[in-house]
């Protein structure tokens, strides 16, 4: 079986469950007995300390960070508010293509602690010395760690199912970055106000369906996605698109033969995935070249627009899709 | 051991088929063919009228509905056939080959090969198109088949125990390098899962013109030993009594079987079980000929991997299951029935 | 086509003496290396320890991370890999000495897929915690072993038989698992996946101890089934003759071996092919006619602590120890046949 890494893009907005309270209840009886286990000297014991609460329940931590590691998917949205971990675990080359350079160069400084963050490697993490830990992995990765983690210093963790800006300003708060992210935030909201005012009229009367392809997609399928960049799209900007009904897996985890392409037709307008230079994202290329896309009405009236989606955990790639989301619309012929 | 490939229905009724019975059962085999290409061209995740099918195929226009025909259902549908075929075929041989009922390419090494060739490919050489990998896993599977065949081969023949322990333990070493390898390059791993479902589907069609002469060599040599793989079925002295070389013999079968095997696995991934399934069938319409095995073999192996192709694009609407899935779970329970027959059990 | 057993008949009683002895030598020198591969993941690791600190934290003179990492991090992990270790090599060889054939393991009888099958059915229907996918993964897996066991059955089970049926049935389950895959949350699944792997990194002393007492009480159990074991090895009716009662000892190596099997995947994940090694190791170290638990359990213990080792510290980076253990037991297993091969010819 696979161990697969997962894009943060793949895995956003999953739905509370059941193992996550018990997650949480049995990470509070492992640090009450860590506490009892002699983890009190480590950390930070100088400095102030104030106290977050995250998944894993109310962690006390340095008023400062100074040695920040960053597990799972922590470390791009970490960076991405102006954070300097000095250690993480490994992205992938998909996943660490989109960011700025100054960004890479900031994960490259860092330590590389291990491939996956449940074979990370804890002694050399313990070597270290960090004042704080970041992770963000699937609850059960979490629990064959957590004791261990924090051990070594105050962890702070977050499901996968965290919402994005929540989980931006979780981070921010733990690692002490919060006027940096309130930029972010500001030029965010203003974005936000700016497309809805501009392409008020699209917004209320096209119908959209957002298109994608994993990269590990089987051959000749595709998907109609409802999570990832379409959803701050749909939420924030009140694009009108398919969703699945609640309680329902979302429409993304259902990989759609080529065939069903020819379904697309019936909405007005296509948001599919392009790269940062416009061009179909290498996954999504074997769509677009196919015949019955191209025989696509949206496609012949210029209406399917590429969006370039560099990331959905943070505000600095969610401000990049919606740049490239306020050219895409601006490009949409007018309805005929 | 030796007259397995006689023997069909339990001890004492040794029924020969008559060539009447060969000769009906290879035109209804070619019927059953005809009407599984046709269903595979008909039936799909989205339901298209008859008559658009008909227009696609013979009034071609650029309809959507015509594209999905002529761009997805007969690629996918002539892809199945030749797979199909080269399946089958090697199936056939290599039950013949090793005088094993339950060889099969895919437990004797092909797919793990041709798989951990692939993970080399891009996780190491950076090949990220199926049209590149798919070279590697020709080659690994041909390698892998090999050291299977020579590692099983003793100077009686090949050991058919000793031919699945390689099978086994090549395969265990290879996954573990390949899962080491995936875990360090998640990327490689998302392009090796696109081509290890064991599919028919997204293969585009230029990928396998390449690889037909191979097999069209492959089946000239496989009818070509057939008549000494008669005389092999009923022991090695039998048949050099009768004037047949062994090693010429073997070595024919072989390039032609791991041609065979490697061909298909490159175009289509591991599919398991259609080559050691159809053989069986053949062999009980046909009898002990192997040249009429052979024929029936080719024609039945497609029917079935096409009849299981079209069942997992339904099961499922409008998600469609690869092929391979869908076979390995048809397929092993014939193989635990032919493993608890009392033929296959005096092995 | 039994294969093990033809050596055999032909050596056993003239030597018998002798090779007890060896035997004992063999297990000696194997506990010290293990031992000494111990002493090693004890006192090395990423994080730098002087012998002296190390030895000081295994006598309670240290306190916080030094503590943690010797007491709480390694000693687990090198207790978890010896006992779990010695768990699989007992466990293969009840099988392979039941079935008279050197590939019986619970692994290549349908235990992992039907484990793996369990954890994910628990996953997609009841969404289950990870204690419930751990129980429902013993479960699969033990009912793929009994099922592999029965289908396997004519009059009799015979190793090849019950080899190709095993293939056959994880095969199927394999694809059945991909399905359920598709159908599962994918978080679930990947928490399924990730556990199918095997992997010893962040054991606590909660899971070797409860493991570690299981594992115990099974081996004595087997250590009390080893003589009538021995004598089935001869064969059903000679082992009936000397008034052992074949039926009933065997269901109950069934049980201790798939147990055993059992506990360590509940622990860890499925550490794969020690059980199925470590026996054929023992065998021809010791140089003994059958297989005999004793050496298999070290050899086991000494297999998976290495290999633990391994994983750790000498790949580039740190992988599931199940991976280096299907490497180094299909390694071990090529040459065998490789050797074998060439001695045929």
């Amino acid at each position: 079986m696979n161990r697969k890494k997962r894009t943060p893009m793949t895995m956003t907005p999953l739905r509370r469950r059941g193992g996550a309270l018990v997650a949480v209840l049995l990470s509070t009886t492992l640090v009450l007995s860590a506490c009892g286990g002699g983890g009190e000297d480590s950390g930070n014991s100088a400095g102030a300390t104030r106290t977050i609460t995250a998944d894993n329940g109310t962690i006390e931590i340095p008023a400062d960070p100074q040695r920040v590691v960053a597990l799972g998917n922590t470390s791009q949205p970490f960076i991405d508010i102006g954070g300097k971990p000095i250690g993480v675990t490994e992205l992938s080359a998909s996943e660490l293509d989109p960011i700025p350079a100054e960004q890479k160069a900031t994960f490259a400084a860092a330590t590389n602690l291990g491939a996956d963050t449940a074979e990370v490697d804890l002694e050399k993490l313990a070597g270290m010395k960090p004042d704080l830990i970041l992770v963000q992995v699937p609850d059960s990765e979490f629990e064959g760690i957590e004791k261990e983690l924090e051990a070594i210093a105050p962890t702070v963790f977050w499901g996968l199912d965290t919402e994005w800006k929540t989980f931006a300003d979780a981070l921010a708060e733990a690692g002490n970055l919060t006027d940096a992210l309130s930029e972010q935030k500001t030029a965010f909201e203003e974005k936000v106000a700016k497309i809805k005012e501009t392409h008020r009229e699209v917004i209320a009367d096209t119908s959209f369906v957002a298109v994608d392809r994993w990269d590990n997609a089987d051959p000749g399928t595709f998907v109609i996605t409802d999570f990832g960049c379409i959803e701050i799209a749909a939420d924030d900007i009140g694009l009108n698109s398919p969703k699945a009904a609640e309680g329902d897996d979302p429409l993304g985890w259902t990989d759609l033969p080529f065939e069903q392409i020819a379904q697309l037709s019936k909405y007005d307008a296509i948001l599919y995935p392009v790269d940062a230079e416009g061009q179909p994202k290498k996954a999504f290329a074997p769509v677009v070249e196919s015949n019955t896309w191209k025989a696509l009405p949206a496609v012949g009236s210029g209406r399917a627009l590429g969006v370039f989606c560099p990331g959905n955990n943070s505000y600095g790639p969610v401000l990049k899709y919606l740049d490239s989301l306020d050219s895409a619309l601006a490009s949409l012929p007018a309805k005929g | 051991m030796t007259s397995l490939a006689l023997r069909q229905d339990g001890p004492g009724t040794v029924t020969v088929p008559g060539p009447r019975r060969r000769l009906v059962g290879l035109v209804a085999a070619l019927l059953v063919l005809l009407v599984v290409l046709v269903l595979s061209v008909m039936i799909g995740s989205t339901a298209i009228s008859p008559s658009v099918v008909w227009d696609a195929l013979f009034h071609p226009s650029p309809d959507i509905d015509q594209f999905a025909i002529r761009d997805y259902r007969v690629p996918r549908t002539i892809v199945g056939l030749v797979v199909g075929v080269a399946l089958g075929l090697s199936g056939a041989l290599i039950q013949a080959l090793t005088r094993n009922p339950l060889a099969d390419a895919g437990i004797l090494g092909v797919h793990a090969g041709a798989s951990f060739a692939v993970t080399v490919a891009v996780g190491v050489l950076g090949v990220s198109d199926i049209r590149g990998y798919m070279w590697f896993a020709f080659a690994g599977a041909l390698i892998v088949t090999l050291m299977v065949l020579a590692l099983g081969s003793t100077r009686q023949g090949q050991s058919p125990v000793v031919m699945v322990l390689a099978g086994v333990c090549i395969g265990a070493v290879l996954g573990g390098v390949r899962e080491a390898l995936q875990l360090t390059n998640p990327d490689a791993f998302d392009a090796m899962r696109s081509w290890n479902a064991g599919s028919v589907v997204g293969r585009p069609l230029d990928l396998v013109w390449p690889i037909l002469p191979f097999l069209a060599v492959a089946l000239v040599l496989a009818f070509a030993v057939s008549g000494p793989l008669n005389a092999l079925a009923l022991g090695d002295e039998l048949a050099v009594a009768q004037g047949v070389r062994l090693v010429p013999t073997r070595v024919l079968s072989v390039i032609a079987l791991t041609l065979l095997a490697g061909g298909a696995t490159a175009i289509a991934g591991p599919i398991v079980f259609v080559g050691l399934m159809v053989p069986h069938v053949a062999r009980w319409i046909a009898g002990p000929h192997q040249r009429w095995i052979f024929a029936h073999s080719i024609l039945l192996a497609p029917s079935l991997l096409l009849a299981s192709d079209i069942l997992g694009r339904v099961v499922m609407r409008p998600r469609e299951i690869p092929v391979g899935v869908v076979t390995a779970f048809v397929g092993a329970p014939v193989l635990i029935a032919l493993v608890r027959r009392k033929t296959a059990s005096g092995l | 086509m039994d294969f093990g057993r033809r050596v055999l008949t032909v050596r056993r009683r003239r030597v018998a003496v002798r090779l007890e002895w060896r035997s004992v030598i063999v297990c000696a020198v194997l506990a010290l290396a293990a031992a000494g591969m111990a002493v090693l993941a004890l006192m090395t690791g990423s994080y730098q320890l002087s012998p002296g600190q190390v030895v000081s934290a295994l006598s309670g003179g240290e306190t916080g991370l030094v503590h943690d990492i010797v007491v709480e991090w390694r000693l687990p992990r090198v207790t978890a890999a010896l006992v779990f270790g010695a768990a699989l090599g007992v466990s293969g060889a009840v099988f392979q000495s039941m079935l008279r054939n050197p590939l019986a393991d619970p692994g290549i009888i349908g235990f992992s897929e039907g484990s793996f099958t369990g954890a994910l059915i628990v996953v997609l229907v009841v969404n289950g915690t990870y204690m419930q996918l751990v129980g429902a993964a013993l479960v699969g897996g033990m009912a793929t072993a009994v099922a592999v066991y029965v289908l396997a059955y004519r009059r009799g089970v015979q190793g090849f038989r019950l080899i190709v049926v095993g293939i056959g049935v994880s095969a199927m389950l394999m694809s059945l698992n991909r399905w359920l895959i598709l159908q599962a949350d994918l978080e679930q699944a990947i928490a399924a996946a990730a556990w199918n792997a095997g992997s010893l990194n962040g054991v606590s002393w909660d899971q070797v101890v409860i493991g570690g007492a299981c594992v115990l009480v099974l081996l004595v159990l087997a250590g009390m089934l080893s003589r009538p074991m021995r004598q089935m090895e001869l064969g059903d009716d000679a082992a009936a003759s000397q008034g052992v009662r074949v039926s009933a000892a065997r269901l109950a190596l069934v049980v201790v071996g798939v147990a055993l099997t059992a506990t360590v995947t509940a622990a860890s994940g499925p550490i794969a092919f020690i059980s199925l090694v470590a026996p054929q190791i023992a065998r021809r170290l010791a140089r003994t006619a059958g297989i005999t638990l004793a050496p298999a359990a070290v050899v086991g213990a000494l297999l998976c602590l290495t290999a633990d080792y391994v994983a750790q510290h000498i790949a580039p980076t740190p992988l599931p120890v199940g991976i280096i253990t299907v490497m180094l037991g299909g390694g071990y297993l090529g040459w065998l046949l490789f050797t074998e091969a060439r001695r045929r010819l």
